[in-house]
C-alpha cells in the first residue's frame, strides 16, 4: 500500500469534511464557503487538533462489547425490532467487512452520532453540533492573535513526523496555549504556592476587600486556569485565617483570654500546619522543575502543573477547611466549650477527617482531662483561666457542699454526659468537703487506690479524648471510693445517725421523759410574758431536765449541742410562744442540717411542743379530778338541786374532757406512728442504701418533707393547721375553766366538811380538809344557806361556761374532722379513722 | 428526775406478787439479785430510777415497802437470793407477828395502830424521790392484812398524798374453790369500797381467771401460787414498760391512766396478756404479728378477769377504753393496718356516748430477757363487764350478811363496835352504785344518767342520805 498516498488523502478528507459541515451550517443567503477564509481555516485547524489530540474515548476497544451495548440500549428504549435489525447488520458487518481494521471505532462513532443526533433534535440545534466547540473557540481566541502565525507550520510538522502525529498535534496545541497566555503555568504554580502560604505572588494577590486571592487584571489566562487558580488559592485564604487565629491567640499578651485549651488548640493547629509546611516545601521544590510537554511525560522528573498541584493540595485543602471552620467556630469560645465545639465536628464519616479530628481533639482536650483527673483524685480545681466545667466559689464551710462548686454548663463539652459530669463534680466536691469540712486525710489513700486500680491508662497524661470509657471508669472508681469514704467519715467519725437520732429524741420529742420533765420545770417560767424570761435561767432548766432524765446517759457531745433558743418576741407573747430547742449540728454536719433545715425542725418542734403542752394540760386537768379526789360523801349535805348541778357540771366537764382527750391523744398517736416513726424508719432504710452524700441529703430532705407534710405544717395544710391551733387554744381555755371548777368544788367540799364537823362524827374528817378550811373563804361566814346559794350560782356559771366551750369545741372539731377526708396531698385516713374509731361522730352526725 | 413510783406490798399475797414483780424488773434491767448492775447491762435506754434508786455503793434498791402482819412470807424473802436487794429499813413486820387472822377489821385496826411507823417509811421514801408520781399497792382483797391494812393505807395515802396517784394491783379471790377464808365476802366488800373511793386505778387480778388461764392456756393441771404469781408479775412489768423505756408517748403513769379512765369512778382495769408462758415452760413459737397480738388480746380466754356475765349481759358489755402495750420489734406501719382490721371486723364493742379507740403503745423489749416470741402484748382495758365481778361479790356478801354470819369477829374492832354495821351497808351501797355506773356506761345516754333523780344516785353513795335537811331548800 502506498502510504504516501494515504497520508495525502487524509488531510483532504478532513478538509472536505470540514467544508461539508460548515457549509451546512451557513446561513441560507450567504456566499458559498471560501476554503481560504479564516473561518474555514480555523475550523480546519481545530479539527486537526482534535484528531491529533491524544484524547481517546473511554471505551474498551472491543467491537462486540460496543455492539452489545448498542443492542441493549435499543432494547431498553423499546425499539426491539431495530435492535434485532442492528444485530443482523452487525453480524453481516463482522463477517463481510473483514478488511475493516477498527471495527469498534466505527461502531462507537455510529453510536456517538446517533446519540448526538438525538440531543440535537431535542435542543433544536443544527448540524454544527458535530463540531460543537469549533465556533466558540474561534470567537474566544479571536482571529487577531492567530494571524501572525503560519498555518502551514502545523502542516509541515504534521508532515514531518507522520508516526508521531498525535504528539505533534499536542505540541502544536501547547504552543497555541502558550501563545494564548502571557503567564506560564510554572509562574502560576509558583504564585499559587505562595498564596498557599499566605504570601502574595507575582500575579496572584490577596484582595482584602473580598477576602480572597485574585489574579491580576493585567494578565490574561484561560478561564479554566483562572478557575483552577482560584480554587487552589482558597487554601491560602483558609490558611491565612488559621494562621491569623493562631497568631492572634498566642500573640495575645494576656493568656487568660485564650486559656490552656485554646493554647492546646493552637499548638495542635500549628502541629498540623507544620505538616502542611513540609508539603509546601516539597511542592516548591517540585515547582522548580519545568512542566514537561506531553512528549516528555515519560521522564520521571517531578514537576508541578496546576492540575498536579490541585491533586497535591486536595487533602490539605480538606484539613485546612476543617481547621478554618474550627477556628471560625472557636474564635469566641474557650475551655470546655471550645472542646465541645470541636467535638461536634469529630463525628465524621470520612476516615481521614475522623483521624484528623481525633488527633486534634486529643491535644485540645488534654488540659481538660488533666483537670478532671486532678479534680477527681486530688480535689484540686486547677483552672486558672476558668475553662473547666466545674467552678468553685469561696463559701462558708457549711454551704461548701451545696454552693461551693457547681457545673458550668457552657463549659461542659458534649462528649462528657451530664450524669458523668455530675459524678465528676461530686467526687471532687467530696474530696474538698472531706478536706475542708471534715479535716480528713483518709481520702488521699482512697484516691491513691483508685489511681492504682484504674491502671496505667489513667496515669498522668495517659488518657484523653476518645477514651471516655477510661474516664468513666476512673470517675466511677474514684467516686465510688471517695463517696464511700465520705459516708464512712460522716457516719463513723461524725456520727450522723446518732445526731439524727438525737434530733429526733430532743427536737422531735422522742425522749419522752426528758420532754416531760422539761415541760414540768419550764412550764411555770414560760407562762410569764416573753420579755421577762431569762434565757439564762431557761438554759439552766434545760440542763436540769437533761440531768434528771435518761438524757443524762447520752453522749456529752450530743448534749452539748442541745440549746435553748428564744425566738424573737412581740409584745403580748408569752414564754410559750418563744421557747424552743435547737441543735447545733456543727461542721460538717451543718451541710445536712443547714439553717433552713434547722428552721424547719424548729417549726416541727414548736408544733409538737404545743401539742405536748396541750396534752400536758389535759392530763393536768385529769389529775385535779382524778378518781380519788372527790369523795362525794362530802356532798350529801348539799341541797338536792345544787347536788344535781354539781353532778351535771362535773359530768359535762368529764365528757368534754373525754372528747378532747380522745382527740388529742389520737392525734398524738397519729403523730407518733404515722408521722415520726414511719418517716424515721423510711429514713433509716434510705440511709442504708445511700451511696453518696447527695443521696443522704436527699433522704434527709425526704424525711423532713414527710414529717412537715404529714404533721399538717405544709403549705397545703394551712387551713387544717389553723383550725388545730384554734382547737389547741380552746383546750387551754378549757383547762383553766376545769381548774376553776375543781377548785370551786374542792373549796365547797372543804366548807361542807367544816360546817358538818360539829354535827357529824369526827371519824371521817380528813387532814387535808382540815388544812383547807384554814384559809378563810367568803362562803363560810354566811352560813349554810348562803353557802348553798353561792354554790348554786357558781355551778350555774360554770355550767354555762362549759356549755359554751363544749359548743365551740364541738363545732371546731367537726370542722376539722370534716376536712380530713378531702385532703388530697397527704393521707390522713389513719388520723380520720382513729379519731372516729367507734363511729361516735358518724352517729352524732346522722 | 424520774416520775418515781413507790410500791407497797401488803400482806402475804401482796408480798408474793411483789417479789415476783421485782424479780422480773431485775431481769429486765439487768440488775443482779444483789442489786448490782450486771456487766452486760450496758445497752441503756431504760429508766431504772422509776422503780429503783441507787445506794451510795451503786446498788440498785427497789422503791418498795414490804409490809406484813406476820413474818412468814417476808422471812422467806429475807432468806432468799434476793435478800440483799431490798432496803431493810423498808421492811415492816408486825411486832407480835400474829397476822390479821383473815379479818379485814383486824388488819384495818392494826394498820391504824402502826400508821406512824409505816407513814414514816413512806415519807422517807417519798422524800428520797424528786418528783414522786404515785404509789402502787399490791395486795389481795380477800385476806386480812392485804385487804384490811391495805384499805387503811389507801385512806391514809389519799389523805396525805392527795395529789399523788394511787394504783393498786388487787388480787380477787378464786371463786371456784371453796376458800378456807369464810369471811372473804366481807373482806372483799370492805376493801372494794376503799378501792372505789381511795384509789385512782385498780388493776383487777382475778385469781379465778389466773387459775383458769394456768390450766387452760398453760396446761398446768394444778397451778401453784408461784405460777399464777409469775403471770401477775408479767402483767405488772409489762404495764410499766412505757414508763421504763421512754418514748414519744405514755411516759408517765398519769398519762397512761388518764386516757384509760375517762370516768373517775370506773377505774377498774382488766388485763390481757399474750403470748402466755410461765417460766421454763417450753412453748410453741407462734407467729406474732401486731394484728395477731391485738386480736388475741381481745379474746376472753386471755383476759385475766373472769366474766360472770350472762350471755345477754355479755353482749351488752362495752369497752370504755383500751390500751395495748406492744413490746418487741414492731414495724409501726403494722399498727395502722391492725387497727383497721379490728375496726372492720368489729372485734371491739366500744361505748356509744363518747369517742373511744384502741390506743397502742409500742415499747421496747428488754434486751436482757430472751423470749421465743418476737412480739408480746398487754392489754389494759376498762370494760363494763367487770360489774358482774362486783355483783358476784355483792351477792356473796348478801348471802353471808343475811345469815349474820361471822360478824362477831368484826364487832371486836372499833369500826364495828357497838354493833355499828353501817360500814357494811355504806360499802354495799357504794359498790352497788359502782355497778350501776358501769351499767349506765353501756347505754348511749350515760351523760344523762343519774340526772333525773339525783337523790337516788347520790344517796347510793352514803348511808346517811336521810340526814339531808329538806328545810334548807332555797
Amino acid at each position: 500500500m502506498d502510504d504516501e498516498e494515504e497520508q495525502q488523502k487524509l488531510p483532504d478528507l478532513v478538509k472536505a469534511l470540514v467544508h461539508h459541515l460548515l457549509s451546512q451550517n451557513l446561513p441560507p443567503n450567504s456566499p458559498p464557503l471560501n476554503p481560504t477564509s479564516s473561518h474555514f481555516q480555523n475550523s480546519l485547524r481545530y479539527a486537526h487538533r482534535i484528531l491529533s489530540s491524544h484524547l481517546t474515548p473511554s471505551v474498551t476497544p472491543d467491537a462486540a462489547a460496543i455492539a452489545e451495548s448498542i443492542k441493549r440500549r435499543l432494547a431498553t428504549e423499546g425499539r426491539s425490532s431495530e435492535a434485532l435489525s442492528f444485530a443482523d447488520l452487525y453480524t453481516k458487518f463482522v463477517s463481510k467487512a473483514a478488511d475493516v481494521d477498527n471495527k469498534w471505532a466505527l461502531l462507537h462513532l455510529f453510536n456517538i452520532i446517533s446519540q448526538d443526533r438525538k440531543t440535537a433534535v431535542k435542543s433544536q440545534l443544527d448540524a454544527s453540533v458535530f463540531l460543537p466547540n469549533l465556533t466558540i473557540s474561534d470567537n474566544n481566541v479571536g482571529p487577531r492573535r492567530i494571524e501572525n502565525k503560519g498555518w502551514s507550520d502545523g502542516v509541515v510538522v504534521l508532515a514531518k513526523d507522520p508516526n508521531n502525529r498525535r504528539d505533534i498535534a499536542f505540541r502544536e496545541y501547547v504552543k497555541l496555549v502558550k501563545e494564548e497566555n502571557d503567564v506560564t503555568e510554572e509562574a502560576m504554580v509558583t504564585d499559587v504556592l505562595y498564596a498557599c502560604q499566605g504570601v502574595d505572588g507575582k500575579y496572584v494577590k490577596f484582595d482584602n476587600e473580598n477576602n480572597c486571592y485574585v489574579l491580576l487584571d493585567s494578565i490574561r489566562v484561560s478561564r479554566g486556569t483562572t478557575g483552577m487558580v482560584y480554587r487552589l488559592c482558597e487554601l491560602g485564604v483558609l490558611f491565612k485565617k488559621v494562621i491569623g487565629y493562631i497568631e492572634q491567640s498566642l500573640g495575645r499578651f494576656q493568656t487568660e483570654d485564650v486559656g490552656t485549651v485554646g493554647q492546646a488548640f493552637c499548638s495542635a493547629l500549628q502541629n498540623e500546619l507544620s505538616d502542611y509546611y513540609k508539603l509546601l516545601a516539597v511542592l516548591e521544590a517540585h515547582s522548580s522543575n519545568p512542566i514537561p510537554l506531553l512528549s516528555e511525560s515519560a521522564s520521571s522528573v517531578n514537576y508541578l502543573s496546576l492540575r498536579r498541584l490541585a491533586v497535591w493540595l486536595a487533602e490539605p485543602m480538606v484539613k485546612m477547611k476543617l481547621m478554618a471552620d474550627l477556628v471560625e467556630k472557636c474564635r469566641v469560645l474557650r475551655g470546655g466549650a471550645m472542646a465541645g465545639a470541636i467535638h461536634l465536628h469529630a463525628r465524621h464519616g470520612d476516615l481521614m477527617v475522623h483521624e484528623f479530628m481525633k488527633r486534634l481533639l486529643q491535644r485540645v482536650c488534654s488540659p481538660l482531662f488533666e483537670m478532671v483527673k486532678r479534680w477527681v483524685l486530688e480535689g484540686e480545681l486547677e483552672d486558672i483561666f476558668a475553662e473547666f466545667f466545674i467552678v468553685g466559689q469561696p463559701v462558708k464551710a457549711e454551704s461548701l457542699w451545696r454552693e461551693g462548686y457547681r457545673l458550668h454548663d457552657a463549659m461542659l463539652p458534649s462528649f462528657i454526659s451530664a450524669s458523668l459530669a455530675q459524678r465528676i463534680l461530686r467526687t471532687g466536691k467530696s474530696i474538698n468537703f472531706l478536706r475542708v469540712c471534715c479535716e480528713d486525710r483518709g481520702w488521699a489513700h482512697a484516691a491513691t487506690e483508685v489511681a492504682i486500680d484504674t491502671g496505667a491508662t489513667a496515669r498522668r497524661g495517659g488518657f484523653g479524648y476518645g477514651e471516655t470509657d477510661t474516664l468513666e471508669s476512673l470517675v466511677d472508681e474514684a467516686s465510688k471510693r471517695i463517696d464511700k469514704h465520705l459516708l464512712d467519715v460522716i457516719y463513723e467519725r461524725y456520727k450522723f445517725k446518732e445526731h439524727c437520732l438525737a434530733i429526733k429524741r430532743y427536737l422531735l420529742l422522742g425522749q419522752g421523759d426528758f420532754v416531760q420533765y422539761l415541760m414540768d420545770i419550764v412550764g411555770p417560767e414560760l407562762s410569764g410574758p416573753a420579755n421577762t424570761i431569762s434565757s439564762f435561767k431557761v438554759a439552766g432548766l434545760l440542763e436540769t431536765a437533761i440531768r434528771a432524765s435518761n438524757a443524762q446517759y447520752d453522749d456529752p457531745d450530743i448534749l452539748d449541742r442541745l440549746r435553748v433558743k428564744m425566738m424573737p418576741h412581740e409584745s403580748g407573747d408569752r414564754g410559750w410562744d418563744v421557747f424552743s430547742l435547737e441543735y447545733d449540728a456543727r461542721v460538717p454536719l451543718d451541710t445536712v442540717f443547714t439553717e433552713s433545715v434547722m428552721a424547719r425542725y424548729l417549726r416541727i418542734f414548736n408544733f409538737l411542743w404545743k401539742l405536748k403542752r396541750v396534752e400536758h394540760a389535759l392530763i393536768g386537768a385529769w389529775k385535779t379530778l382524778k378518781p380519788n379526789c372527790i369523795t362525794s360523801n362530802s356532798f350529801i349535805r348539799l341541797q338536792s338541786s345544787v347536788k344535781m348541778q354539781l353532778v351535771s357540771a362535773l359530768r359535762r366537764c368529764k365528757v368534754l374532757w373525754v372528747k378532747i382527750n380522745h382527740f388529742i391523744s389520737n392525734f398524738q398517736y397519729y403523730i407518733m406512728f404515722e408521722v415520726l416513726e414511719i418517716s424515721w424508719s423510711n429514713f433509716l432504710s434510705e440511709m442504708e442504701v445511700a451511696k453518696d452524700l447527695d443521696d443522704l441529703l436527699a433522704a434527709h430532705e425526704k424525711y423532713m418533707d414527710s414529717i412537715v407534710e404529714k404533721s399538717l405544717l405544709g403549705e397545703l395544710s394551712q387551713s387544717l393547721y389553723k383550725s388545730l391551733v384554734v382547737i389547741f387554744d380552746l383546750i387551754l381555755r378549757f383547762r383553766s375553766h376545769a381548774d376553776i371548777l375543781y377548785e370551786g368544788i374542792h373549796m365547797l367540799q372543804a366548807r361542807i366538811t367544816e360546817s358538818s364537823l360539829s354535827s357529824r362524827d369526827q371519824k371521817k374528817t380528813r387532814k387535808q380538809l382540815k388544812d383547807k378550811s384554814l384559809d378563810e373563804g367568803s362562803w363560810v361566814a354566811d352560813g349554810k344557806k348562803a353557802l348553798t346559794q353561792h354554790a348554786g350560782e357558781f355551778l350555774r356559771k360554770m355550767e354555762q361556761d362549759l356549755d359554751a366551750i363544749t359548743k365551740e369545741y364541738t363545732s371546731l372539731q367537726e370542722e376539722f374532722i370534716s376536712q380530713l377526708p378531702v385532703q388530697q396531698h397527704v393521707d390522713l385516713k389513719f388520723l380520720f379513722f382513729r379519731l372516729d374509731f367507734n363511729d361516735f361522730y358518724r352517729r352524732v352526725v346522722s | 428526775m424520774p416520775r418515781e413510783i413507790i410500791t407497797l406490798q401488803v400482806g402475804q399475797c401482796g408480798n408474793q406478787i411483789g417479789m415476783e414483780f421485782w424479780k422480773q424488773l431485775c431481769l429486765e434491767h439487768g440488775i443482779s439479785k444483789d442489786g448490782i448492775l450486771e456487766d452486760f447491762a450496758t445497752q441503756g435506754g431504760d429508766r431504772k430510777d422509776v422503780f429503783f434508786y441507787q445506794a451510795d455503793d451503786q446498788h440498785y434498791i427497789p422503791r418498795a415497802l414490804l409490809i406484813d402482819l406476820e413474818p412468814r412470807v417476808i422471812n422467806g424473802i429475807q432468806n432468799s437470793d434476793y435478800r440483799n436487794l431490798y432496803n431493810h429499813e423498808n421492811i415492816f413486820v408486825s411486832d407480835h407477828g400474829g397476822g390479821a387472822g383473815n379479818n379485814w377489821a383486824s388488819g384495818y385496826d392494826q394498820g391504824k395502830n402502826v400508821e406512824e411507823d409505816i407513814m414514816d417509811m413512806i415519807d422517807r421514801e417519798a422524800d428520797g424521790s424528786d418528783s414522786l408520781e404515785g404509789f402502787v399497792l399490791c395486795h389481795s382483797i380477800a385476806g386480812g392484812t392485804g385487804s384490811g391494812m391495805g384499805s387503811y393505807l389507801l385512806e391514809t395515802l389519799n389523805d396525805r398524798y392527795s395529789k399523788k396517784l394511787v394504783q393498786t394491783y388487787s388480787v380477787f379471790p378464786n371463786q371456784m374453790e371453796t376458800s378456807d377464808v369464810v369471811v372473804q365476802p366481807y373482806n372483799s366488800l370492805l376493801t372494794l369500797k376503799r378501792l372505789t373511793l381511795n384509789a385512782d386505778c385498780v388493776v383487777v387480778l382475778d385469781n379465778t381467771a389466773l387459775n383458769r388461764i394456768a390450766v387452760e392456756r398453760l396446761h398446768l393441771s394444778n397451778p401453784t401460787f408461784a405460777q399464777t404469781n409469775s403471770l401477775v408479775s408479767t402483767v405488772m412489768s409489762a404495764s410499766t414498760t412505757t414508763l421504763r423505756y421512754p418514748g414519744y408517748m405514755n411516759n408517765d403513769l398519769v398519762g397512761l391512766l388518764a386516757s384509760l379512765i375517762p370516768t373517775p369512778r370506773c377505774h377498774f382495769l382488766m388485763t390481757g396478756y399474750t403470748p402466755l408462758t410461765v417460766e421454763r415452760q417450753a412453748n410453741v413459737i407462734r407467729k406474732t404479728t401486731v394484728l395477731d397480738v391485738m386480736r388475741r388480746l381481745l379474746q376472753a380466754k386471755n383476759i385475766m378477769v373472769s366474766s360472770y356475765a350472762r350471755t345477754k349481759d355479755a353482749s351488752q358489755a362495752k369497752y370504755i377504753s383500751i390500751l395495748n402495750i406492744i413490746q418487741g420489734e414492731v414495724d409501726p406501719t403494722q399498727v395502722h393496718e391492725s387497727l383497721q382490721r379490728i375496726r372492720e371486723r368489729k372485734l371491739v364493742n366500744f361505748i356509744e356516748w363518747g369517742p373511744a379507740s384502741i390506743q397502742v403503745a409500742l415499747s421496747r423489749k428488754s434486751p436482757y430477757v430472751q423470749t421465743a416470741h418476737r412480739v408480746s402484748g398487754l392489754m389494759l382495758a376498762s370494760h363494763t363487764s367487770i360489774r358482774h365481778l362486783f355483783s358476784k361479790c355483792l351477792s356473796q356478801y348478801d348471802k353471808l350478811r343475811r345469815k349474820q354470819a361471822f360478824l362477831d369477829n368484826y364487832r371486836k374492832f372499833q369500826m364495828f363496835a357497838d354493833n355499828d354495821l353501817s360500814e357494811f351497808d355504806e360499802s354495799r351501797d357504794i359498790i352497788e352504785s359502782l355497778v350501776d355506773e358501769y351499767k349506765a356506761c353501756e347505754s348511749p345516754d350515760y351523760i344523762k344518767w343519774g340526772m333525773e333523780d339525783p337523790n337516788n344516785m347520790m344517796t347510793g353513795e352514803g348511808s346517811t342520805a336521810g340526814s339531808l335537811d329538806p328545810k334548807s331548800v332555797v
